[in-house]
């Protein structure tokens, strides 16, 4: 059948998903670590699969015995008032990643209670996807709801966390047209420390600031309390930074605990991590690429322009797939002569929101 | 004059449009700007007559994790220890020369 995409490995596979799904092409992803020692799915993918099952209607997942290869036939994204308990191996951002691309096109609005692990090294941690990934959904015209609720933290290992994320749906996304980064003219951070000296917060807060004070004025980093059962399960303590400029571009990064690690050095790390993403440049940070160019596909069938920074490996295999499922492909040229920046184009494929319920 | 010292970094000319949608590297190769004809691990170490072959499986495994934040690298992050490194990029802040000052 001609609807029927085929991908090997494991690689990519969260974003594989999300394509089928919103393109209702079936998707099959074989040899799933089959050379590995422990071949197959692991429990984070599988729990994925089954948030996937929960927030459509009509899916049909076919896992093979081995767990090696997958089938996946999307029914319609039906969205309501769910919750899904993530497993202790991912935080609940790398659920709510994926998430975020389907919730605007629901049939219902989507509100969703996530529990598990809130900040971890691998995925947007939930204060950057408060703070930073819903105002990049706000540019495509999705924003009156919006929101994510921290309600628990939860430090790895153990998690007890909780989030909920709300979010509006929408008949169409709008185009975007973003080329100027504009200067940075604030900066805004989340410390947060649980089940460990709540003075870690100010210490991370302080060795971040004895690095930024130079740049602006415009400079708030607060320290986030939380208490008792609102803490979790288990100790840690994070900093969370971006920078906005003048256009609403939005540059973030963090830093997590790690044994052995004083809170200053955390604070210095994640700061750091802020200056490199600052001078890649552009409108959209490299974490934030994927979501930007999806939107931008499925905007309304006009040319949308991003200018971006050079693209991250994961972005290059995303603009593949994405090809692949919508056969839409970008022009991506230099921003200017001589510039690392690039201007990423698109005729937006006009992707309308059918499951949504005509009111 | 401050602007000038951020366009050291090297900017090789890349057909991106190209690279990504009409060749096969990966895109760890594209990246690394590997040309099509001489992409692929080195296998310097490994003589002709070696009748087993190493399975190279750099991009699989669980090391390569389906994450969206990049690992934070030491040496991208000690760049920044540096107070050059520091000034150099003030001209991306509202205050930092050109028209700066305040407001929009």
């Amino acid at each position: 059948m001609s609807s029927l995409i085929h991908f090997s490995g494991h690689q990519h596979f969260r974003q594989r998903l999300v394509l089928s799904i919103l393109s209702g092409k079936h998707v099959r992803i074989d040899k799933i670590r089959s050379e590995d020692k422990n071949p197959g799915l692991r429990d984070f993918e599988v729990s994925l699969l089954r948030l996937l099952e929960k927030v459509t209607n009509g899916t049909i997942i076919e896992i093979s015995v081995t767990g090696t290869a997958i089938l996946l036939k999307p029914g319609i994204i039906s969205g309501g008032s769910l919750s899904h308990d993530c497993p202790l191996s991912r935080s609940v951002g790398y659920f709510l990643e994926p998430i975020i691309m389907l919730a605007p096109f629901c049939k219902t609005p989507l509100q969703l209670t996530l529990r598990g692990i809130t900040t971890d090294e691998h995925d947007l941690s939930a204060d950057l996807i408060r703070t930073v990934t819903l105002p990049h959904l706000q540019l495509f015209g999705v924003s009156d709801g919006l929101e994510l609720r921290i309600k628990k933290r939860g430090a790895p290992p153990e998690g007890g966390g909780e989030v909920q994320f709300l979010c509006p749906i929408v008949k169409q996304v709008k185009t975007l047209n973003f080329v100027d980064p504009g200067r940075i003219k604030r900066i805004r951070g989340a410390a947060h420390a649980v089940r460990v000296n709540p003075q870690f917060s100010n210490r991370m807060i302080e060795a971040s600031r004895s690095i930024l004070n130079r740049y602006i004025p415009d400079i708030y980093l607060y320290s986030d309390v939380y208490k008792g059962d609102e803490s979790g399960k288990s100790p840690g303590y994070a900093l969370s930074l971006l920078a906005e400029s003048t256009t609403s571009a939005i540059h973030c990064a963090e830093a997590i605990s790690q044994p052995g690690v004083a809170p200053e050095d955390i604070g210095l790390q994640a700061t750091r991590a802020l200056l490199a993403e600052v001078n890649m440049g552009g409108c959209v940070d490299r974490k934030h690429q994927t979501l930007v160019l999806l939107m931008m596909v499925l905007g309304s069938e006009d040319v949308g322009r991003c200018r971006m920074g050079e693209p991250t490996p994961r972005t290059i295999q995303f603009l593949r797939d994405v090809k692949s499922f919508f056969g839409t492909s970008f022009k991506i040229v230099p921003a200017e002569p001589g510039s690392s920046q690039l201007l990423y184009s698109c005729y937006g494929t006009g992707y309308v929101n059918a499951n949504r319920a005509l009111a | 004059a401050q602007t000038s010292i951020s366009s050291t970094r090297k900017t090789r000319r890349k057909d991106w449009t190209k690279l990504i949608y009409s060749t096969s590297l990966t895109p760890e190769q594209i990246l690394e700007g590997a040309e099509e004809q001489e992409g692929g691990p080195r296998e310097d170490e490994m003589d002709e007559d070696d009748f087993f072959q190493i399975k190279t499986s750099r991009a699989e495994g669980d090391d390569v994790l389906d994450q969206s934040k990049d690992v934070l690298s030491a040496a991208e992050l000690k760049k920044w220890e540096d107070e050059e490194m520091l000034e150099s990029i003030r001209h991306l802040f509202i205050t930092g020369g050109g028209e700066g000052g305040e407001g929009e």
